[in-house]
């Protein structure tokens, strides 16, 4: 008798934990089904566009995919792609899941990356010295640039938002004075001198020629890949990365058990913009290297949107941005075989994100309108909030 | 006879957990019905079914002997049903005015009128006979005032329907006998009220039927006049309960804490804590008693460490921690339970066994180094959810999903578990039915036997009265009094509690009086 009752107690506790992995899988399928949601709808308003310029959609889309993932040549031009957007995005799941607002990415990458390119071609030293050195260079120049912002909060009080913004347009006029002057290699162009052999990245084609021909596939993407397992491990299994997940989920709890809050601010922005730092390194090294002025922009900006796509969390950000780096690989092609302009995917992009956003504000607005009583009233309400002026000690 | 609610065989079901399983309940119109159960029997989880919140999965619901179907609480609302929750729904950075007329906004021109929303606030207020002031921040007031100013709210939509989800957990006794008048003029008028609770005085005093439910079944309905506290423990919880707990003398041994002279700002900067001296010793329970708001809150943030004592001293075993960390101060030997779980106490959106190991996370067995063992942080988990009787489904689910009583359990258990040289407790028992309350109360008085110096703060009188072994007033900022835990009498806290003294002088000076009426406007 009593073996019966606790085989059933058993049978009812498997199916219990049954239906809890369900509901966690179904909570994972729901947050996926959102991404999907909006790539689809991003697709259709996309299509429309396409429509009205003249293209038949479904043969761009069949071209776009081809040009990311339909080949091996296509598949190396995406690992280029989306080889600087995954440190950027990890950069910035990093700062979100840590509580801290880190919009300065774009500036911090830049800063590691001309860092790095100076290590790289002023030292001469053996490979095995040279290329780490210019990488830490490369991670302490972001980490450096996102520590100013840091001390602009811990010691004037200012809001980290304000400061990593401006901290960007600072990096652009920086860098471009120090290609235009000091760094500069010739008179013709702002470019800094090439990097030495022994700091660069090597790429596929340099190891066979016959891997991934007339693409610069490098080997950064292991120190990518590497970056990400270090960082899903330490917020997974170290007391570090405790530390940062309780700050990112209830600054007051960490606060009243005793975590220190300001060395986590400034741990979390300073590993965010180094990782960030890093990513603008190994472009560098990899791909130009050297220092270009303006050689490109935007991949501080892609990589927030990256890590929005997956959900903050490391592996989810990782995965946007391979499939970013895809989009901008296929946007390429594109651009090559049928003259679309490339600017189309950034459309697209954007259109993913936007619709991403509006799920979570239509359900936020929901809320408000559910609390409040009648359809409609909420968002009203939300408008008006939104352009009544702040009170006096709001705006102290 | 036709019923104002009947609810018939309702069903709800979460991952793990059926919250209500097949019950009936009905309330009649004009009547104070009170719902009591255990933590997590399923009141809050009825509730939100009749408000539209949670669709059940079986069972029926009649407005006034009509069917009805309700798909989210604009369907409710429409049936003039407005509902306090149990756990706070308001903007800590709006005002009062702001958060009472949130989405009904008086409006000019299409910006919000600031002067109409003031008025209209100013004048429910008056109406209800609910005093708020409405221009402080929610952010900067005590619990009990914010609990006001949710009523006030639900008041706003004027309902015919009020379903009060554990109103008075956090109101001192005279806040809920002042709500109670409030109560009873709105039946008057015709409203039905549904008031959930875990105190049996309250039960008695106010209502008109009650209803107990145990494991998401409903138990019982009875007239209160026909049944009494004993009966409804005994249905609550399935056995013989302890209403008051037998005490052992306090052995007191050395002298754990130690306070001098502490001075603390509140967020207004104003002085909460003006002048406080006193000492607990290891084996002793002293009982901080007074009105919520004369600088309860202040006072364990100060000895914790979430606030800089301005002034004085903080001394545990001898050795000064003024000046210490968070951290460090409990590394010490210093736990606490704060009186604001919901947001102190946890992190909602972490997982139990994350909230679980605040305290410890940095020692081993838990870690190792920089590493986290999480073998031994599930076991941790599992092992303080047996111990402390924490109703869920499992240690992974995130905190939000447990009822009130259960999340205050998570917070007990790990602090008592810390085995503190000083243990604070602030509110222990808020929001928890009986039999919780029996356990948590033995559990404090473990902590004490074993050796825990113990500083209990509570609104409630009779707590203070029955866990205490040294008994000290506290009012505006300043101890009045301190009295031996077994002579204390009610009266005689009352009167120090309201500020007047043995001398028989009126302790308020200019000052405080001032700081009184501008909270009370
Ligand atoms: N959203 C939810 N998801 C999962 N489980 C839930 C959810 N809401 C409630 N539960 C579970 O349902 C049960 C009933 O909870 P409910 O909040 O109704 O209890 P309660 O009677 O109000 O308790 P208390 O007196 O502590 O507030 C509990 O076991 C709780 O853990
Ligand atoms: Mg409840």
């Amino acid at each position: 008798m009593p073996s019966k009752t606790t085989k059933t107690s058993v049978l009812l506790k498997s199916s219990q934990m049954f239906k809890l992995i369900l509901m966690q899988l179904s909570g994972l399928f729901r947050k996926s089904l959102n991404v999907i949601m909006a790539i689809l709808a991003a697709a259709v308003v996309g299509s429309i566009l396409m429509l009205i310029v003249g293209r038949n959609p479904f043969v761009v889309y069949r071209l776009l995919f081809q040009n990311a993932f339909g080949s091996e040549r296509a598949l190396f031009i995406t690992m280029q792609r989306a080889t600087p957007l995954i440190f950027t995005a990890i950069s910035s799941s990093i700062a979100f899941r840590t509580g801290v607002f880190n919009v300065g990415v774009e500036g911090q990458f830049f800063i590691g990356a001309i860092a790095g390119t100076f290590v790289g071609y002023a030292f001469q030293l053996p490979m095995i010295l040279h290329l780490p050195l210019s990488l830490l260079a490369g991670f302490l120049g972001g980490a450096a640039w996102a520590y100013i912002p840091t001390l602009m909060r811990q010691k004037l009080g200012i809001s980290e938002i304000i400061t990593t913004i401006m901290t960007n347009y600072i990096a652009t006029f920086l860098i471009s004075w120090l290609t235009n002057y000091p760094m500069r290699e010739t008179p013709l162009v702002a470019e800094t001198p090439i990097v030495q052999n022994t700091a660069r990245i090597p790429q596929f084609v340099n190891l066979n020629p016959n891997l991934a021909k007339g693409t610069q596939a490098h080997l950064g993407i292991f120190i990518a890949l590497a970056v990400v397992i270090i960082t899903w491990y330490i917020f997974k299994y170290t007391k570090l990365g405790y530390q940062w997940r309780m700050v990112g989920l209830s600054a007051l709890f960490s606060e009243f058990g005793g975590i220190n809050m300001d060395k986590t601010f400034i741990g979390g922005m300073l590993v965010s913009g180094g990782i960030a730092g890093l990513g603008g390194v190994v472009e560098i090294l990899g791909v130009w290297r050297r220092y270009k002025d303006l050689f490109a922009t935007g991949f501080g900006f892609k990589g927030n949107l990256a890590s929005l796509l997956g959900g903050q969390s490391i592996i989810g950000s990782t995965i946007a941005a391979i499939f970013y780096g895809g989009l901008e690989a296929g946007a390429l092609g594109l651009e090559w075989s049928t003259g679309i302009p490339r600017q189309l995917i950034d459309i697209v992009v954007g259109l993913i994100i936007f619709f991403m956003a509006a799920q979570g504000m239509w359900s936020f607005l929901n809320k408000l309108k559910l609390k409040n009583g009648k359809p409609g009233e909420g968002m009203m309400a939300f408008v008006k909030r939104m352009f009544t002026p702040k009170r006096k000690e709001e705006t102290l | 006879m036709t019923y104002e609610i009947e609810m018939i065989g309702i069903r709800k079901e979460f991952p793990g957990v059926v919250a209500n399983d097949n019950i009936d309940f009905a309330v009649r119109k004009g009547e104070i019905h009170a719902l009591v159960g255990e933590n997590g029997a399923g009141k809050s989880t009825l509730m939100n079914v009749l408000f539209g919140l949670y669709q059940p999965d079986a069972g029926t619901i009649k407005i006034r002997g009509e069917e009805v179907k309700f798909n989210n609480n604009l369907d409710s609302i429409a049936k003039g049903i407005g509902m306090v929750h149990q756990s706070f729904k308001l903007v800590p950075s709006f005002t009062v005015a702001e958060n009472i007329t949130l989405g009904h906004e008086p409006s000019k021109l299409g910006f919000v009128d600031k002067d109409a929303v003031r008025e209209n606030v100013i004048k429910i207020s008056k109406r209800f006979g609910l005093k708020v002031d409405p221009d402080s921040r929610i952010r900067d007031m005590p619990v009990g005032i914010q609990q006001r100013v949710e009523i006030l709210k639900a008041l706003y939509l004027l309902s015919d329907i009020l379903i009060l989800d554990e109103p008075t957990g956090v109101l001192t006794p005279q806040e809920t006998d002042e709500l109670f008048e409030v109560v009873r003029s709105l039946v008057a008028t015709g409203i039905t009220v549904i008031f959930i609770t875990h105190k049996f005085r309250e039960v008695m005093a106010i209502s008109d039927r009650v209803t107990v439910l145990r494991d998401g079944k409903w138990i019982g309905t009875k007239d209160t006049k026909d049944t009494n506290p004993k009966e409804l423990a005994r249905m609550m919880v399935g056995r013989e309960v302890l209403l008051r707990i037998d005490k052992t003398e306090a052995n007191p041994k050395e002298q754990v804490l130690t306070v001098e002279n502490l001075k603390v700002l509140d967020n207004r900067l104003q002085e909460a804590v003006r002048d406080v001296s006193l000492s607990v010793k290891a084996g002793e329970i002293l009982g901080i008693a007074g009105v919520e708001g004369n600088g309860q809150r202040e006072l364990v943030e100060g000895i914790i460490g979430l606030r800089t004592a301005v002034a004085g001293d903080i001394r545990i075993n001898g050795k000064s921690i003024t000046k210490m960390s968070v951290r460090q101060r409990r590394d010490y030997g210093i736990s606490c339970v704060p009186e604001d779980r919901y947001v102190r106490g946890v992190a909602l959106r972490a997982s139990l066994e994350d909230n679980l190991i605040i305290e410890n996370y940095d020692k081993a067995p838990i870690s190792k180094g920089q590493v986290l063992n999480l073998k031994k942080i599930a076991q941790h988990a599992s092992r303080l959810i047996s111990e402390f009787d924490i109703r869920t489904p499992s240690s992974k689910v995130i905190a939000s999903t447990l009822s009130g009583g259960n999340l205050q359990k998570v917070v007990l258990a790990r602090e008592i578990d810390a085995r503190p040289k000083l243990l604070i407790v602030a509110q222990p028992t808020r929001g928890l039915d009986v039999g919780s309350i029996e356990f948590v109360h033995r559990r404090i008085l473990e902590a004490r036997d074993r050796g825990a110096a113990v500083l209990l703060v509570s609104a409630e009188l009779e707590e203070v009265m029955s866990l205490s072994d040294r008994i000290a007033v506290l009012y505006e900022g300043n101890i009045v009094g301190t009295v031996k835990g077994g002579e204390a009498t009610e009266e005689e806290l009352g009167l120090m509690m309201a500020g007047i003294t043995d001398e028989g002088e009126d302790q308020r000076d200019s000052h405080s009086v001032e700081q009184q009426v501008s909270q009370e406007v």
